[in-house]
């Protein structure tokens, strides 16, 4: 793995490194890339249809509207306003 | 009175013979842990309001003579479980603080049978590591050794059984998580068949290998526990509808005729000496009792490893996008969203998690999602088809658990690949979605236990249970003294 291969990871990760945790980071991510590399030998192609998805349509319970937690329970882990999830101003 | 090595099927007895209430036994479990937990670190939270409030309403049931099995058993759980009120951290600073607004479903059948719950149990971060070390808060040690680790991710409910601070716990298994830890500290994890406990309200790690299941001082304790928390649940939609009666029922029944397969993988130059020896001495202990030792092999062991940590770190990088500051969990800082989004993950996350979401991104990112991901689930395949071929002549496989026993703390903390690798013995049963149960066969030199690892057919975990018990018969273990 090189730097612009990490990079472009951390950016679909949502993940930022200083420089040493990158050094160490891309060191670690060598390491273990060269170890799933192995996999490459083994030769077998993945078949859809032989794939055992076993959740069919009718194993899912009816779409039914419910009742639902209570908003405060819900929200009791967080700092609401008026029902809603307050984050800061920003613009972008 | 004594109840640090007490099963909890023995418990229930007494419990039912009016020798202890069930207060007392909280109590007495409650002693242990504040005596004793300072040097082990089993428990993030312990639960001692909880834990009165519901041995009194199991001693109301007790007295009224219709208690069910688990009514008045004290029992550790994981912290990846959701208790509601009750602090769910899974071991991570992002979720310091979260507190469910709800229980998971496997909690709530043990509260149908108004169980005690002592506290959660320590963990690696979001269940991925094998030593409990990655735990932001509590790094667990081993009670036979506490400079030795406890196995994980599930170590603190195994190091809690073994230590005497629980009569059995509740645990999670996505490549081993049950089954290791339950090796290291000397005490029997089942992990069950996949859809066989439903996940709702464990915090996903990866989601087509996840699956929770009991730990214990016996196989006979798993089956209880198994029972309580088994069946198909609606919140659930990959829980199975396969109908059981009671994963105990062929407990004491001969192993005799029982075919036991022996894949020569598992022996080969990867695991230490004594442990396969150990292993390989129960396995002539089953041929005593009138099993036959069938050979086999699992081929695609050589990259199971590879496989495992392709599709559970997919699932795992999948899982954890939820966590971004917003709705719950710690909130970083910044000027733009993308910004407080990145903060709070590199905030609340440690090294191995951000690992294993890189690891998983990587393997699903344009250009590499054939190469990777999708040849691991070829191999998942073929994996699964090498088991469904040993199951045609054998009706149980027996392998070590680990390839070594409990190392010291450190050893493997910067090496990622050793760390991995060792993973070698469980991630199979978990990408074939098998049953396995691991029971204590024998201690190294220094006294460290050796588990071995008993799979089965899928639902089909009452004969696992059932050879785990017949080898339970024939050993005395050595419990750990603090």
């Amino acid at each position: 793995m090189d730097i612009a291969t990490l990079d472009h990871i951390c950016q679909l990760s949502k993940l930022n490194f200083n420089e040493e945790e990158q050094r160490s980071m891309l060191a670690q991510m060598t390491d273990i890339i060269d170890l799933m590399d192995t996999i490459k030998e083994y030769d077998i192609t993945y078949d859809d249809t032989k794939d055992h998805n076993e959740i069919r349509y009718d194993d899912l319970r009816k779409d039914v509207p419910e009742p639902s937690f209570p908003t405060e329970k819900l929200q009791q882990n967080t700092s609401p306003r008026d029902n809603c999830y307050v984050v800061p101003k920003m613009m972008e | 009175m004594d109840l640090k090595n007490i099963t909890a099927a023995k418990l229930r007895k007494m419990l039912d013979g009016k020798e202890i209430s069930a207060k007392e036994a909280a109590s007495e479990f409650l002693a242990e842990i504040k005596k004793n937990d300072g040097k082990v670190l089993s428990y993030i939270t312990v639960t001692e309001d909880e834990a009165l409030k519901n041995a009194e309403a199991a001693q109301k049931r007790i007295d009224a003579g219709n208690a069910a099995p688990l009514t008045g058993i004290p029992l550790a759980i994981k912290d990846n479980l959701c208790t509601d009120g009750i602090k769910t951290t899974c071991s991570s600073k992002m979720l310091s603080d979260f507190v469910p607004p709800y229980n998971a479903t496997a909690v709530e059948k043990l509260i149908a049978q108004d169980y005690v719950i002592l506290g959660k149990a320590s963990m690696d971060e979001f269940a991925m590591g094998g030593s409990t070390q990655t735990s932001a808060f509590a790094k667990t040690k081993n009670p036979y050794n506490t400079e030795c680790v406890p196995g994980g991710s599930s170590g603190g409910s195994a190091a809690a059984v073994s230590a005497g601070f629980c009569a059995a716990a509740l645990g999670s298994d996505t490549g081993g998580s049950i089954r290791q830890p339950s090796s290291f500290c000397g005490v029997t994890g089942l992990k069950p068949t996949y859809g066989r406990v439903s996940r709702y309200g464990l915090v996903a790690f990866a989601s087509s290998l996840d699956q929770i299941g009991p730990i214990a001082r016996s196989a006979e304790d798993c089956g209880m526990i198994l029972n309580a928390i088994a069946g198909v649940d609606p919140k659930d939609a990959t829980s199975k509808n396969v109908p059981f009666t009671d994963f105990n029922e062929k407990l004491g029944q001969s192993v005799s005729g029982m075919k036991i397969a022996i894949p020569k993988e598992f022996y080969g130059d990867a695991v230490d000496d004594e442990v396969k020896t150990a292993v390989m001495n129960a396995a002539h202990e089953y041929e005593k009792m009138g099993a036959s030792l069938v050979d086999c092999s699992i081929s695609t062991l050589k990259y199971a490893v590879q496989a495992y940590y392709l599709i559970s770190s997919a699932e795992a990088a999948s899982n954890l996008s939820r966590y971004d500051g917003i709705k719950y969990g710690l909130r970083g800082e910044g000027h733009s969203f993308d910004e407080m989004i990145r903060d709070s993950r590199n905030r609340g996350f440690g090294d191995e998690v951000k690992r294993r979401i890189l690891l998983g991104n990587y393997a699903l990112s344009s250009g590499y999602y054939d190469a990777y991901y999708r040849k691991a689930l070829a191999l998942k395949q073929q994996i699964i088809a090498e088991y469904n071929a040993v199951f045609e002549k054998a009706d149980v496989i027996l392998t070590p658990t680990a390839p070594s026993v409990a190392y010291k703390i450190g050893v493997q903390d910067n090496d990622p690949v050793k760390m991995y690798t060792a993973d070698i013995c469980t991630v199979t049963v978990n990408i074939a979605g098998l049953p396995a149960i691991n029971t204590t066969c024998g201690y190294d030199k220094d006294g460290m236990p050796i588990g071995m690892s008993l799979v089965g057919k899928r639902f089909d975990e009452a004969t696992i249970i059932q050879a785990a018990d017949a080898f339970e018969r024939t050993f005395t273990p050595v419990r750990c003294t603090l």
